[in-house]
């Protein structure tokens, strides 16, 4: 029964660690423009469809994963220029809200584009499987949780370590003020879309050989980083990554200890309990703004 | 760190007939006056005269519905608030607003960099990334540098051993030292000054009292609305009255003080 446990365990550590790197998305456009981007997963979706359509074509993985960050930084440069900021001066509420179209309309173009069919992705290396005190983890895995490190690592450098970072923390404080000193919030918004849609792409791309890829892929996993960044704070990146984590396992316990369908139903109740109970997430403020 | 924002050659803050209108109501009704390099200019009104939405029309906050401000004949009118603060125009608020999550003396490191790097602020992420995760010696050498022009400038004001400390955890007092220090880091050449003794014991009023002061002498267009109006025609040069959004008077401190129309309208009430 413990053997059994930990398994599930390891599973959810690898599935967290994708929900983690939605989630970062989530807060990195939350704490700059204060919108919450129900588009994030479909940045995933586009990540994992184009690596896979380009491997099958018979490009290098490496080289097809690259290509597909590239394209799902494009497209969320894309959904800023069109979609955001022509209505940046419309409420939260009504940004909410075509972020959602955003979302639908991205999954019509993926299903446009590559149809119904789910195409897979070759792992990054081979190898067998990976035993770790019993469990196993597929090969794959260790490159989930190397971009998870690669990725919070490079955001903590950023946000600690550079000027553009301490003024988007200071910008993150109070944005009007922050722009009476000349800070750009117009350029900080397009980048935090930008680097959440890269982000989020990086994240369809590693998870795609052990998932597959399907056109609509980006709604399950945009409502899990979803979960993950409330669960954790929506203005924290180590609450994403610790949110993304506690939902992974805790699915995957809930899966397998209890039955598949509260698998998906488990992380919509820790959202209400949390909702209810701790409503600034684990590691987040009880008071956004000054 | 070495670009630095090209601001207008002179340095003359022009307004000229703002109107600000919200509905029915005129908040500001076509106000003129010109506030000149070197010189503190005292902004005077009873409480809804409209100096804040007209230090909000300078600083870009609010457009105005008609009128225009220009500052050494640059139009600043129309521009976005940061393309005015890039040109020059920093102001503190009523309310002392802190950045919170960072420490009293990132709060200046934020000002000093927005300041050194000018129109190109924030430099592009791939310019520093590499660097700084590195550690290059001249990153290093950099940092320290705005490192100590930081603690300088705390020091100055006063609050030289607050640098490590986080600004959730400054006294009011002590957030309006830093606000005001915070706006001299940028080195504006027009300070916009919103009631910046309120709150403050007699020792923190002679400290802002003389980095005011100390800004003029460096040559910046101090704009200073306060109701303290002892304080502020002592060191004003010249001071703008206002009632209902209108301009009642324009002179020296002794001049308006001894304007029975001001006296009717503010000054009598502010020194009983």
């Amino acid at each position: 029964m413990i053997a059994q446990i930990w398994q599930y365990v390891l599973a959810g550590v690898v599935v967290g660690a994708i929900y983690a790197l939605i989630a970062a998305g989530f807060v990195l456009i939350y704490q700059v423009t204060g919108i919450i981007n129900f588009a994030q997963g479909e940045f995933a979706m586009i990540g994992a469809m184009t690596a896979s359509a380009l491997a099958t074509g018979g490009m290098p993985v490496l080289e097809a994963a690259g290509i597909a960050v590239v394209a799902a930084a494009l497209t969320g440069a894309l959904c800023y220029l069109l979609a955001i900021r022509p209505a940046r001066a419309a409420t939260g509420v009504t940004l909410i809200f075509i972020t959602l179209g955003l979302d639908v309309a991205l999954r019509g173009l993926a299903l446009f584009v590559w149809g119904t069919n789910p195409l897979s992705l070759p792992a990054f290396s081979g190898g067998s499987a990976i035993v770790l005190f019993g469990g196993a983890l597929p090969p794959q895995a260790l490159w989930v949780l190397l971009t998870d490190l690669l990725v919070f690592g490079a955001l903590y450098a950023f946000f600690r370590h550079t000027y553009a970072g301490t003024a988007v923390r200071a910008a993150v404080a109070n944005p009007p003020i922050a722009s009476t000193f000349g800070i750009p919030l117009r350029t900080f918004a397009f980048w935090s879309f930008v680097a959440a849609a890269a982000i989020g792409g990086l994240g369809g791309v590693v998870v795609a050989p052990i998932t597959s890829a399907t056109y609509d892929m980006g709604l399950t996993l945009g409502l899990a980083g979803f979960v993950a960044a409330v669960l954790g704070g929506l203005e924290s990146l180590p609450g994403a990554l610790l949110g993304g984590f506690v939902l992974g396992i805790v699915e995957k316990l809930a899966g397998g200890l209890l039955s598949t369908g509260w698998e998906q139903g488990v992380g919509f109740l820790i959202l209400v309990l949390v909702l209810v109970l701790r409503p600034q997430g684990l590691l987040g403020r009880a008071v956004r703004r000054a | 760190m070495t670009t630095v924002a090209a601001r207008p050659p002179t340095t003359t803050l022009e307004v000229s007939g703002v109107t600000m209108r919200f509905g029915g109501v005129v908040a500001v009704d076509d106000v003129t006056f010109t506030a000149r390099t070197g010189e503190v200019l005292g902004v005077m009104g009873p409480n809804g005269a409209g100096k804040t939405t007209l230090f909000n029309v300078i600083s870009g906050v609010q457009k105005p519905t008609s009128g225009s401000v220009s500052l050494g004949g640059t139009r600043l009118t129309g521009r976005a608030v940061e393309d005015v603060a890039a040109l020059g125009v920093t102001r503190t608020f009523q309310t002392p607003v802190m950045f919170w999550g960072l420490t009293v003396r990132q709060s200046i490191e934020v000002a000093l960099a927005a300041r050194q790097f000018g129109g190109t602020y924030p430099p592009a992420p791939w310019r520093e990334l590499a660097p700084c995760g590195l550690g290059t010696p001249g990153r290093r050498a950099e940092e320290a540098l705005l490192r100590a022009r930081a603690d300088a400038i705390l020091s100055r004001a006063g609050i030289g051993t607050m640098a490590d400390r986080a600004t959730e955890s400054l006294a009011f007092g002590e957030e309006r030292l830093l606000e005001m220090a915070r706006a001299l880091a940028v080195e504006p050449t027009v300070l916009l000054l919103d009631e910046p003794l309120s709150g403050l014991n007699p020792d923190e009023i002679h400290a802002v009292l003389d980095s005011i002061r100390a800004a003029r002498d460096g040559g910046v267009a101090v704009l200073l609305v306060e109701h303290a109006v002892g304080e502020l025609l002592a060191v004003a040069d010249r001071v703008v009255v206002l009632d209902h959004g209108r301009t009642i008077a324009e002179g020296t401190p002794q001049a308006v003080a001894a304007d029975p129309v001001v006296i009717d309208a503010y000054i009598g009430d502010a020194l009983e």
